[in-house]
């Protein structure tokens, strides 16, 4: 590495062009998320298991018995987006551990003090980080459903069940489960900017998804189960789904107060403690 | 400019930083000297606002970094070597940092060139070498063309060439008119690079001169003598191979006489003195004295004793272990060196 003179060090740039912005902290979020191996394949993972679920889960249902009856009971549009939506499951473990690392990477690198040293307020990389992971991951999944329902269509027509995705409710099922996807992910984010550790948050975030519903559900009590319905994955599921406890509208407030609860706590902490 | 106002930063029961106050100003080298855990790097990161102090404030350019509106352009700064995503690539790091503040792939183009990256980087930090590492950090640190630079020990990790090509690097920015703070535990490097030192200890501010004053004042072997008479014990030792240095009013720093011959002047002439301490030593004893001990004592502003008169001996030992490299800064410094103290040391013991 030969470097003779420290001569070209002033920039290019005129002074006055270099100046710190929303839209500027946004695309470094952009690039950043963009730019590390770990996003391209948690993504393409979740691409994969939602398909290969929806497959999966459309195959065995076809060959049932009775499907066909259930079929022409008028259920079809439902089947149809059943199908769809199956990898949602596990697509958010996948998309809790991208959004942890997201934040939490940061801090397990050191990066964190690059990035504050550019954005000195702090709150603004939070959430810009939200925004811009909240986005993408919110296109990927809905991407995701819509493979879904197009490799799985083909084989319910097969088996007599067709329908359209301009069927009533069909869009809208797929954008809220898209949506659920997304709104996990940012609680996931969240938690890892309390926790700012990779496997801490990892562990917080799967726990509350996976583990605390178990253990609330459990519990041979009223307040037990109530807590368990209010948890983001039990409630969340009914934004997409129906015949659960909430209405879709409650489920996503509850896990938007979620998200504001944890948010809350992962910025006065950001704004406190030292990088 | 950086200007810093009673700085304090204590970890529970632990004070990290205690009382620190001191003024970095444009066009020169400024260096941060002291043993690891003296405060350093803590002080680096209250400029920047990634660590908060406990109390007092600091200022760049007369604000707050993080009321700035272009923080990058207003501080480049090198904290430790790998505050950088070691799954990133180099350049796409510098691209997401310079891309907070519109700067665009060009630039980045430009810091990796001038920080001689361009072999390796689009290849992940992680695998970069402790040098390569710091060079990422000085080109993270450039990318905004800072007016201030903040550079945590810089040459650590970097192989000899590294090491000149950061020093030549900082003198160059500073004679642009920036201002210029660097890090160092090493006597020997600072003394290559910097022109004015503040010597960090236990989180105080030990030491703050320009650094001709900080060589002369410390390379040279001296008694000093406290008396209550030291206006009388000054007029006394006057002679052209003497220098007299007034601390305080009760304080003398002789330079070209032992204490012997101090002690037995002043006893002759019936003067009472209270301390009569030979200091000697090279400029690393002195610095490895003002870190190592608790007593807080400062490398006096040297203001020449009235009663005293000139060494009119040429310049020649002590400053010539400097002279060779202390020319350049000298000449960036001038305007801020204050009037050296001559002195002749060959006379001495």
């Amino acid at each position: 590495m030969t470097t003779a003179a420290p001569a070209p060090v002033a920039s290019t740039h005129h002074a006055s062009s270099i100046r710190l912005s929303t839209g500027g902290i946004l695309r470094s979020e952009w690039i950043k998320l963009r730019t590390l191996r770990s996003t391209v394949w948690a993504y393409a993972i979740m691409l994969v298991i939602q398909i290969a679920f929806g497959l999966l889960i459309v195959s065995v249902s076809v060959n049932r018995e009775g499907f066909a009856r259930t079929a022409s009971a008028g259920d079809a549009g439902g089947l149809a987006t059943f199908g769809a939506v199956s990898g949602v499951a596990f697509a958010q473990l996948v998309v809790s551990v991208l959004g942890v690392m997201v934040i939490a990477g940061e801090y397990t690198t050191g990066q964190i003090r690059s990035s504050l040293v550019a954005v000195p307020k702090r709150l603004a990389v939070l959430w810009a980080k939200i925004v811009v992971f909240g986005v993408v991951t919110f296109i990927v999944s809905l991407v995701g459903i819509l493979l879904t329902y197009l490799v799985t269509s083909p084989i319910l027509a097969g088996a007599g069940v067709s329908s359209s995705l301009f069927d009533d409710g069909v869009f809208l099922t797929f954008v809220g489960a898209a949506g659920y996807l997304a709104l996990i992910g940012i609680l996931a984010l969240v938690i890892g900017a309390v926790v700012r550790s990779t496997a801490g948050g990892i562990a917080v975030a799967l726990g509350l998804l996976l583990v605390a519903p178990a253990v609330f559900s459990l519990i041979p009590a009223d307040w037990a189960h109530s807590i368990a319905d209010w948890l983001p994955g039990s409630a969340g599921g009914d934004i997409y789904s129906s015949g659960g406890t909430f209405e879709w509208w409650q489920a996503l407030l509850i896990v938007i107060g979620w998200i504001v609860v944890v948010g809350a706590a992962a910025a006065t902490l950001l704004r406190r403690r030292d990088a | 400019m950086i200007e810093a106002h009673s700085l304090t930063k204590t970890y529970g029961a632990k004070t990290a930083v205690d009382q620190v106050s001191f003024t970095v100003r444009p066009g020169l080298v400024t260096g941060f000297l002291g043993p690891n855990g003296a405060g350093k790097s803590t002080t680096m990161r209250m400029i920047v606002g990634l660590d908060r102090p406990t109390s007092g404030s600091v200022t760049v350019n007369g604000r707050a970094y993080r009321d700035s509106h272009a923080p990058l352009h207003e501080v480049g700064v090198l904290l430790d070597a790998k505050a950088v995503h070691s799954g990133r690539s180099a350049y796409s790091h510098l691209l997401a940092l310079g891309a907070t503040h519109g700067i665009g792939a060009s630039r980045v183009k430009e810091v990796i060139e001038m920080t001689g990256l361009d072999s390796v980087a689009k290849k992940r930090v992680g695998g970069f070498s402790l040098g390569m590492g710091q060079r990422l950090g000085i080109a993270a640190a450039m990318i905004g063309d800072p007016g201030t630079l903040i550079l945590d020990e810089p040459v650590n990790g970097l192989d000899p060439e590294g090491v000149v090509w950061v020093r030549e690097l900082v003198r160059f920015l500073a004679s642009e008119g920036r201002t210029v703070l660097l890090s160092s535990h090493l006597m020997s490097e600072m003394a290559l690079t910097a022109d004015h030192i503040i010597v960090l200890g236990k989180g105080r501010v030990l030491a703050d001169a320009p650094l001709a004053e900080m060589m002369n004042a410390s390379t040279v072997s001296s008694v000093r003598a406290v008396s209550p008479q030291a206006g009388d014990i000054a007029r006394l030792l006057v002679s052209p191979d003497v220098t007299i240095t007034s601390v305080d009013a009760q304080t003398l720093e002789i330079t070209g006489l032992t204490s012997a011959a101090v002690g037995e002047a002043a006893a002759r002439a019936g003067l009472v003195l209270h301390e009569l301490t030979p200091l000697k030593g090279s400029l690393e004893d002195a610095y490895m004295n003002l870190t190592a001990d608790s007593v807080e004592y400062r490398t006096q502003s040297a203001v020449t004793h009235p009663a005293a008169t000139q060494a009119a001996a040429p310049q020649t030992a002590a400053p010539q272990a400097a002279a060779p490299q202390a020319a350049a800064p000298q000449a960036a410094a001038a305007q801020s060196a204050p009037s050296q103290p001559a002195s002749n040391p060959e006379v001495s013991r």
